[in-house]
């Protein structure tokens, strides 16, 4: 039996055999068919593959020496280009933020990081389950201890701030659904609010350390149980292992997907789902398949409790997964797959119609501005979608590299899933799926804010696709061409993946303009969170309460809705946007109910580093603002001034009259 | 057949531990290790109820933290749902409770089982070196070293310093405010703080305060007449370094000086 053919589960059974063969010529020859034999079967309905489908190694694969690259020496480099990159987070900490050697550290460390694990992975040399999973498990915790790097006092960025508030009300209450004044819809979905809570009750943890744990855990707990599901749907550790490079090319992945939000606990949810879906489907005993069809129940109801879009992903890829298997006539794996895919919808109707109703009207202005902007690619008009990225040119050009290779690759990986699992209903699954490749891009090129939705969906989207380039990719090193020069195969192969991956760091999260840490920057992300902003906005809670609503800039925004539990409004330049403060102004003002106006006269010195000044609100043109313009409140009668620390100065709007 | 419940037996040991620990204070790393375990041992102990003694390795390990996690989200709502505070008593009730009954049911799907399954076989384990124990150890310190330079470079971040004043009626309180003075300039600083009232000074402080020192008086307040407060930095004692008012009056206030922080 060859290791081509084994799911993690039958493992044990070739272990030995495995290992020892590795160590003998015969061992060669299976630990090489690893590589090479991988989906060179015959197409299958998702069991195991009988001995007698062995295919024989090729004559290639059977002298493939071992690798010169240890994985120890893999992991020793990645932890050198961890600290290469904490370096070039020191540097930028130092004031050296913009000087070019800081950011070539900064990729330098990052090429130490996934270079050798691209080589190890792609490379046709002998490399077993278990260093296959140690080097995913070196390349996510290596990432994420990159992103701790970035952060590593507090949390900065908004949506973290967020969550953190929600969990220091959970904490401070002991209540569920406490209000959450910057993100309504998410205590709503409490499950990460929930977890953290509990880890700092039994710990007495910090929230920021507890958050961290839960977090990592998640993320790193999603991305193995991708790779089980991965190397379960093709039966080939090897491709398994490929095909989790290629998703960490997803530009959220060390982002959105790793941080301190209920996206982030989903996730390793959806994956423990799909996980136990299709052990329903290949358990070996009824009693092994009930088990597995309960702890799928369970893993569907922990996703529908803690993020919502996580949940619909899930439920779309089982009735994916149920329509394949119809496809294949796989009548066992429809009912079952079936049965898990109504379950999923008919909870999250419940979750939607009891506990969050919020969640429709959340969702009304994306589901408004994807309709209107399909209607506008439709009738061949403006969309309102951005023409142009404001990114540096490079960054552009490796993004369009990269749609073009994945473009590229997509259908030698179709073409692959065709020919040897096409009667296999997950994988046809898969193929279906990464039709979605597409669909992002129309989103991107067609729709208002497609950039930033095709980004947010980069994450489901990937799976699939990244599964159809591992196929790809697999299939082109394995190339007779390819083995007759290998190594500019590999590093022909290994190139590509980096550029993959550096497009998903490059044009991901934190943007290129806060890559590195460093100085305040006016209307920015987390370098616009400081001791300052964040000395501001507790006192805000202390001297004035919770669920002021305020009006604020763009820097500040996160920090008062997280440590200062206040209400920021969006859409409140107007307030700044002229020198006197005028009976429309003041009329407005009241309209909106402005309790508070934050004002901070760093926006007269520089431009927004985001591209605008306020949420939601583009009124106050691209220069900096007036002083005037931010000083008006000192000559408006009524309007107190209750804080000023010299930079930040809070004015009370309740007493306030207009200019004469 | 040989049984081994030793497993079981430390998941047991740790919820009771974690309960007792609950009702004494001990040392803080202490309670971290132990929490830490009473959080984990739910998942541990409901994976062996789950899981067939044939998935090893990597699949175990995650699905039993993925029940780990499991565990506080459903339990958190089973407690809301009863109407239970979710404190600290709660939490570590919940979980030691989950522990001890996926323990009893784990160790009668054991039992039952190993009656008619033969037992786990135990992987192979694999060759360690001592090059790669040292290359590993060498790579875990200087991940570690990493995220302490991070850590290190944050903490020592210089900022610009800045001074808080603030005038703020107390909640509970309208005829009365807080005045507050906050140092965050990273060094001891002179201040004259005065407080006008109708435009006539009414009361002054010389304030020395450290870095991090905050002062603090209750004064009357109102919003019939001017109340405002301006806060000096010695030498300059012309120029207002920080001010607050309640904006009453006067009409036609001056517009606050533009300082940068020294």
């Amino acid at each position: 039996m060859t290791v081509v053919g084994r799911t993690p589960q039958q493992r044990p059974a070739a272990r030995e055999r495995s290992a020892a063969g590795q160590r003998s010529a015969a061992g060669q020859r299976s630990a090489a068919g690893q590589r090479s034999g991988a989906g060179q079967r015959r197409p299958t309905r998702g069991r195991p593959v009988p001995p007698s489908q062995k295919r024989r190694p090729t004559a290639a694969a059977r002298v493939a020496p071992p690798s010169r690259l240890p994985i120890s020496v893999v992991t020793l480099i990645a932890s050198l280009g961890v600290f290469m990159a904490s370096a070039a987070f020191a540097a930028g900490r130092m004031g050296y933020a913009s000087s070019p050697w800081a950011d070539r550290a900064y990729w330098l460390g990052q090429a130490l990081i996934a270079a050798p694990v691209a080589e190890r992975l792609l490379s046709r040399r002998p490399l077993s389950p278990g260093g296959t999973a140690t080097l995913i498990v070196v390349l996510t915790v290596a990432e994420y201890l990159l992103k701790i790097c970035y952060s590593p006092l507090s949390f900065t960025f908004t949506d973290e701030l967020l969550h953190w508030r929600s969990t220091v009300n959970v904490l401070q209450t002991g209540k569920l659904f406490t209000a959450n004044w910057g993100l309504p819809i998410s205590p709503r979905y409490p499950g990460l609010e929930e977890t953290t809570s509990a880890l700092v009750s039994v710990t007495g943890m910090p929230v920021f350390v507890a958050g961290l744990i839960i977090a990592g855990i998640a993320h790193l707990l999603f991305i193995c149980f991708l790779y089980l599901s991965f190397w379960c749907f093709t039966r080939s550790y090897r491709i398994a292992g490929i095909a989790i490079l290629v998703y960490n090319a997803t530009p959220t992945l060390d982002s959105f997907d790793a941080m301190f939000i209920y996206e982030t606990l989903a996730l390793a949810f959806l994956g423990l789902s799909v996980l136990a879906a299709w052990r329903t489907t290949t358990g070996r005993s009824g009693g092994e398949r009930i088990r597995w069809f309960i702890l799928a129940l369970l893993a569907i109801t922990a996703t529908v409790v803690t993020h919502h879009v996580t949940s619909y992903m899930l439920a779309g890829s089982l009735f994916l997964v149920t329509l394949a298997s119809l496809i294949t006539r796989a009548g066992a794996t429809a009912r079952r797959i079936g049965a898990l895919a109504v379950f999923s919808a008919t909870a999250i109707a419940c979750w939607v119609i009891i506990i969050a109703p919020d969640t429709l009207s959340y969702f009304k202005p994306t589901v408004e501005g994807l309709v209107q902007g399909f209607n506008s690619l439709q009738n061949g008009t403006s969309s309102g979608a951005r023409s142009t990225s404001s990114a540096p040119f490079g960054n552009q050009v490796l993004e369009g590299a990269v749609v073009l290779l994945v473009t590229a690759l997509l259908p030698v990986g179709w073409w692959q899933a065709w020919k040897r699992h096409r009667r296999n209903p997950w994988m046809v699954a898969m193929a279906i799926g990464s039709l979605g490749w597409l669909v992002a891009l129309a989103l991107r090129v067609g729709t208002p804010d497609g950039q930033e939705l095709a980004g947010r969906t980069a994450t489901f989207v990937y799976m699939p696709v990244s599964l159809m380039a591992g196929l790809a990719l697999i299939r082109l090193v394995n190339a007779a061409l390819a083995r007759r020069w290998e190594s500019a195969a590999i590093a022909v192969a290994v190139t590509g993946t980096l550029a993959l991956l550096f497009d998903g760091l490059a044009n991901g999260w934190p943007p290129y303009w806060e890559r590195l840490p460093g100085q305040h920057q006016v209307a920015g992300f987390e370098r616009s969170v400081g001791p300052e902003e964040i000395a501001a906005a507790r006192w805000t809670l202390t001297a004035l309460g919770s669920g002021n609503r305020f009006a604020a800039d763009t820097g500040i925004y996160p920090a008062l809705i997280g440590y200062g539990d206040q209400n920021p409004l969006q859409g409140v330049g107007y307030l700044y946007s002229t020198p006197a403060y005028t009976p429309a102004i003041a009329r407005a003002a009241r309209a909106q109910a402005v309790q508070y106006v934050l004002v901070d006269r760093r926006l007269s010195r520089s431009p927004p580093t985001s591209g605008t000044y306020f949420p939601g609100s583009s009124t106050t043109g691209n220069g900096p603002i007036p002083l005037t313009d931010l000083t008006k409140f000192n000559r408006v009668p009524g309007a107190a001034r209750v804080f000023d620390d010299g930079n930040i100065v809070i004015y009370s709007l309740q007493g306030a009259q207009s200019a004469p | 057949m040989r049984r081994n419940y030793s497993d079981i037996a430390i998941a047991e040991a740790i919820a009771i531990l974690g309960c007792v620990a609950f009702f004494t204070h001990l040392p803080e790393p202490v309670m971290i290790v132990l929490g830490l375990s009473l959080f984990a041992a739910p998942g541990y102990v409901w994976s062996e109820v789950f899981l067939s003694p044939r998935t090893l390795g990597l699949e175990r390990v995650a699905v039993a933290a993925g029940l780990a996690l499991m565990v506080p989200v459903f339990g958190g709502m089973g407690l809301y749902a009863a109407g239970i505070p979710l404190n600290r008593t709660a939490w570590v009730g919940l979980l030691a409770v989950v522990t001890l009954v996926g323990a009893g049911v784990a160790l009668i799907t054991r039992r039952r089982q190993r009656n008619d399954m033969p037992p786990r076989r135990q992987g192979r384990r694999p060759r360690w070196s001592a090059g790669h124990a040292v290359a590993f150890g060498a790579a875990a310190l200087i991940a570690a070293g990493a995220v302490g330079l991070a850590v290190f470079s944050a903490e020592t971040q210089k900022y610009a310093g800045y001074t808080q004043l603030w005038l703020a009626p107390l909640p509970a309180q309208a005829s009365t405010a807080s005045l507050e003075v906050d140092n965050e300039q990273g060094a001891p600083v002179q201040y004259r703080l005065v407080v006008r009232r109708r435009g006539r000074v009414t009361a002054t402080w010389n304030l020395t305060l450290a870095s991090g020192q905050t002062w603090q008086r209750t004064i009357s307040y109102t919003t019939s007449y001017a109340i405002a407060a301006s806060l000096y930095r010695v030498p300059d004692l012309t120029i207002p370094y920080r001010q607050v008012d309640n904006g009453v009056s006067p009409p036609q206030k001056p517009a606050a000086p533009r300082r940068t922080h020294p």
